[in-house]
């Protein structure tokens, strides 16, 4: 028999979760096997260059807080940053960078190697065993490996078929070889799976593109940076483009619509509404004359350039021609063509929200194989999936972010309890608590947590010391009062705004629409050294206190009854007095609490006050 | 509402301040936790019966800052306080079910009717109006180009003009459940037992012992239109020395506060007396119509405001006066045979919708974010009657209204 070779923890797939729920394993002291298809494929971007964007941003300086990677790695590998929605409120500001998609690997790939107890293994891992405590994953050259853990971060590899025109591929995304077995071997041990589908626009040269004719999109003027370790902040280096589909493009995609195979029935895989291919979209929104996409450069030492909003499956020749009939694109040189990809992933309700596996311990999914999209939503899954894993394996408590706590709670509570029926993505929408969940307090939010579990360095926790300190110091500032003189008034003047009849506080001045704390600090020349991101966190913070209050007050009403624990091995067929739907729902999601149990769909109010009192029968 | 401390189990007498001036007797008892129902302190009102009067001192508690139970939370809460042994467990289960399902009815009732309709015509439009801040928001780039024209103000105020309209309705909802009060005032020999017995007719309803009401009234009740009509004749009003007859008077005059319509009978026949002329100016600015009987002989009073000639003797014009009772009380505009009616619950969560848009509407720039919280706060309100508060519902909003993603 084939020696096996031990390890503490197991991570099968290198993506973005993967790497993360590497990572976290390692720095917390695991002796961690890191196995991926291929090397090349390490945090690689099969998408979209870029990280970030709305709501997703929140997840990065989550992933961020708890000492994970892709904040640090996106600040190193950027090469246009914008902020977007500033203007609409703090809540939703959030920051994507178009990154150097060859850089991101490289660098992400330097990182893991760099880690001391993670060993970065090639390998396609075909078949999962349990051997009581131990879990055995084999590989397709024979290897076998032993863990106390293992974390599935497959991505869309399983079974995946790559799809353009007629022509169907049994291969991972942009060519790479797929993992064919293992989908197999998790059925064998009882988990329900699913297919999903998702696809990806054509890559152009640009040389045959007339940027002339498109409007450009630089990045901000200001500085960002995802991380707040981040020590120099990364710069614009390279600009994107807008154009739009023209109504030959639209004429030449209904003529073809037979050949395309999302909609004559060719794809079976359920696809993402937010995330449509251009001939769905032209199918759905008939009526709209034109679409906008976006030009971004895949790397600085490429002519490469992806295409946005162009995902399709048609076939190759015709993709050529829906091409040239873009606005500037009119001798467009595709150089990597469009497809769709179809792949297994599993039912994500069979999850606790720890992302452990309910029915065999120690096996914990993160990222695409959990139903969800986007390389923000998988390194969000993954750094948890990872702590909790560490976790597992020291035989502690593992944790679960709150909805209130941070964008990765509301993520993971929405997979594991309402589950998801199409490719899951983070939208600020779905955050009730949002005002709370802000980029600029990410930190605050959940640094103490990611020191809790170890994964915060101490020159990162340092920093965060630091800077709650300063916090408290300028909002002690600005409690106090300053006398009506010229000085104030010429500060009222200026901004329109009424002269106080007497003195007044710093931080009540504030509040008014008109003034904020730079033009405090201007007119009292206060905090004249102090960081201009830390001035606004403490500029929303006082702003909107009102506003943050109430959703505190909300807040505090839904932990009641997260804090009602339901009893692990709570029957719920045995019980009277429940609503045959409800048992059916609430025996399948199992949900920890009370909390959790009333946000499941099909569970009323009502089972929800009966449970609670069944409960505290037991 | 109290002044003294009070001491627990101990029933006190008193007058529960409905409105200005307006002032229900009671009997009211003060259980201090542990030693109640549910544990808890829990303050319990007796107050004469009748449906109207029990409503109005629970609209009072809610105005103060009550709220109504939920399905079977009295019994859950002891229960839950350990006063309940576990043996009942499983009936208040049964309870919660039942009071779930009977509300459940009731909604549905609501769901069926135009009522019901509007309030989701109005939760739906504030739906679309979140779909739209929150498309703004989570696809900032694809969204650009469409200039989405928010006109937030706009729409919210039409929501609070109708939600108020349907607030009326639905007090004019408690007239269709609890009927209509009507007191009859008048000077003796007036003719106010002839015109009852008209209007009562052969609709007279069961002649009800007078709960809640001065026991020196009579109160019987007759249906027109679907709606019970209450009618209250008064002792006769007269300023005069004795002491019980004054209690009479004083219960009088609360029975013409308490009154939907005050009926003031006059003798066309005659000029109007002094005591009419007292009369009269009890019941200024009170909701009112002036009867002139006996219309079978020569008129000699003067025209009147808001005034209808009968004759109670050969019974002219009573079907008119019908109609004017139901008329002067119910709105015009509200179409009878479409009203619903809606639980006191229902009406509170209205009235705190009205509330939360009065508050969004005062807020001047606030930044998008916190209107689409507070807007939410408002779809959610609006939920809790029709019962649809999936957040799901407005991303499924999102994506069939707009064209987005890469």
């Amino acid at each position: 028999m084939n020696k096996i070779e031990e390890f503490d923890s197991i991570v099968v797939g290198a993506g973005h979760a993967g790497c993360e729920a590497g990572l976290a394993l390692a720095r917390t002291g695991n002796k961690t096997l890191l196995l991926t298809i291929s090397l090349d494929a390490i945090a690689f971007l099969a998408c979209n260059p870029s990280i970030g964007g709305t709501a997703k941003g929140q997840l990065v300086s989550e992933v961020d807080a708890l000492g994970g990677e892709m904040g640090i790695n996106a600040d190193k590998t950027a090469i246009q940053i914008r902020m977007l929605n500033r203007g609409k409120g703090p809540a939703v500001q959030s920051l994507r960078m178009q990154a150097d998609k060859n850089a991101y690997h490289i660098e992400m790939k330097k990182t893991l190697e760099k880690e001391k107890s993670l060993f970065v293994r090639q390998g396609e891992a075909i078949s999962i065993e349990i051997d009581g405590d131990k879990k055995i994953v084999t590989t397709k050259l024979g290897l076998k490996y032993s863990a106390k853990s293992v974390v599935f971060a497959t991505g869309v590899y399983l079974k995946s078929e790559t799809i353009v025109g007629k022509c169907r591929e049994k291969t991972g995304p942009n060519g790479f070889k797929n993992s064919s077995l293992l989908s197999d071997s998790l059925k064998k041990l009882g988990i329900t799976l699913f297919r999903f589908k998702t696809g990806t626009p054509v890559r152009l040269h640009a040389r045959g593109v007339d940027f002339s004719k498109m409007e450009i999109q630089p990045g901000d003027e200001e500085k960002y940076s995802f991380s707040y370790i981040t020590e120099k902040y990364p710069e614009n280096k390279a600009v994107c483009y807008l154009t739009y589909t023209t109504p030959k493009t639209h004429e030449i995609i209904r003529e073809n619509l037979d050949k395309a195979p999302a909609i004559s029935g060719e794809i079976k895989g359920v696809g993402p509404r937010y995330c449509p291919s251009i001939e769905t979209k032209i199918v759905r929104f008939a009526d709209k004359e034109r679409h906008q996409l976006f030009l971004e450069p895949e790397a600085l030492d490429t002519q490469e350039l992806y295409l946005q909003g162009f995902s399709t499956s048609m076939p190759a020749d015709i993709q050529l021609e829906m091409t040239r009939s873009v606005v500037g694109l009119e001798n467009a040189e595709i150089m990597r063509d469009a497809y769709a990809i179809e792949y297994d992933c599993i039912d994500s309700t069979q999850l606790k929200p720890t992302l452990e596996l309910k029915t065999i311990p120690g096996l914990f999914f993160a990222g695409q194989i959990n139903g969800t999209s986007g390389y923000e939503e998988a390194a969000a899954q993954g750094i948890v999936a990872g702590i909790n894993a560490s976790l597992f394996n020291r035989g502690k408590d593992q944790i679960v972010l709150k909805r209130s706590d941070a964008y990765i709670g509301v993520l993971i509570d929405d997979i594991v309890t309402k589950g998801t029926n199409e490719p899951y993505r983070m939208m600020t929408s779905r955050a009730e608590y949002r005002l709370l969940l802000r980029q600029d307090n990410a930190d605050m939010r959940l640094t103490e947590i990611g020191r809790k579990v170890g994964l915060v360095s101490e020159e990162r926790y340092q920093k965060y010391l630091k800077k709650k300190e300063l916090i408290t110091q300028i909002e002690k500032e600005l409690s106090q009062k300053v006398k009506v003189d010229e000085k104030l008034r010429k500060l009222c003047k200026e901004n329109e705004e009424n002269v106080p009849k007497e003195s007044a506080k710093l931080c009540d001045l504030m509040k008014r629409n008109n003034i904020d704390i730079f033009k405090i600090s201007k007119t009292y020349n206060l905090f004249r050294e102090c960081q201009k991101d830390i001035l606004e966190v403490v500029n929303t913070k006082i702003k909107y206190e009102g506003y943050l209050k109430q959703q505190q007050e909300d807040v505090e009403k839904m932990l009641a009854n997260e804090k009602l624990k339901i009893p692990e091995d709570f029957d719920y067929k045995t019980q009277k007095g429940l609503r045959a739907e409800a048992v059916e729902k609430l025996d399948k999601i199992r949900p920890l609490n009370i909390g959790q149990a009333s946000r499941i769909s099909g569970v009323s109010p009502a089972d929800i006050s009966v449970l609670s009192v069944l409960i505290k029968k037991r | 509402m109290l002044k003294k401390e009070v001491l627990p189990r101990y029933m006190y007498f008193g007058k529960l301040k409905l409105e200005d001036n307006v002032f229900e007797e009671c009997l009211m008892v003060y259980f201090k936790a542990p030693f109640s129902y549910t544990g808890e302190d829990i303050v319990e009102f007796q107050v004469h019966g009748g449906v109207l009067l029990a409503q109005k001192v629970l609209e009072k508690c809610i105005e103060v800052g009550a709220r109504m139970a939920e399905p079977g939370e009295f019994s859950k809460r002891a229960f839950l306080n350990g006063k309940i042994t576990l043996d009942k467990a499983e009936a208040i289960v049964g309870e919660i079910n039942a009071e779930a399902e009977a509300e459940l009815r009731s909604s549905l009732q609501v769901t069926n009717g135009t009522l019901a309709a509007k309030i989701l015509e109005e939760q739906d439009l504030l739906k679309t109006l979140l779909a739209e801040i929150e498309v703004g928001m989570d696809y900032p780039e694809e969204t650009e180009e469409l200039k989405l024209k928010l006109d937030i103000s706009k729409r919210l105020e039409e929501i609070r003009d109708s939600n108020k309209k349907i607030i009326d309705q639905s007090k004019s909802a408690a007239y269709l459940r609890n009927g209509i009060n009507v007191a009859l005032v008048g000077k003796t020999n007036v003719g106010k037992s002839s015109i009852m017995n008209a209007l009562l007719g052969e609709n007279r309803a069961i002649v009800t012992d007078i709960k809640g009401t001065t026991r020196d009234s009579i109160k019987e009740s007759f249906m027109f239109e679907g709606i019970k009509i209450n009618l209250i004749d008064t002792a006769g009003i007269r300023q005069t020395e004795d002491v019980v007859e004054n209690f009479g008077i004083e219960k009088s005059k609360e029975t013409l506060n308490q009154a939907d319509l005050i009926l003031f009978v006059i003798d066309g026949s005659e000029k109007l007396s002094e005591e009419d002329e007292q009369i009269k100016k009890l019941v200024k600015g009170k909701n009112c119509l002036t009867i002139i009987n006996k219309s079978d002989k020569k008129r000699v009073v003067k025209k009147q405001e808001n005034e209808l000639e009968i004759s109670a003797l050969f019974e002219t014009n009573i079907d008119d006066l019908k109609h004017r009772i139901l008329r002067s009380v119910l709105n015009e505009e509200i179409d009878l045979n479409g009203l619903v009616l809606t639980n006191q619950r229902q009406v509170e969560i209205l009235k705190t919708a009205q509330e939360i848009l009065e508050n969004i509407l005062s807020t001047k720039d606030a930044s998008l974010d916190v209107l689409s919280m507070l807007i939410k706060k408002l779809w959610m309100t609006f939920g809790k009657i029709t019962g649809n508060t999936e957040n799901e519902d407005i991303i499924d909003l999102i994506f069939s209204k707009f064209c987005l993603g890469k």
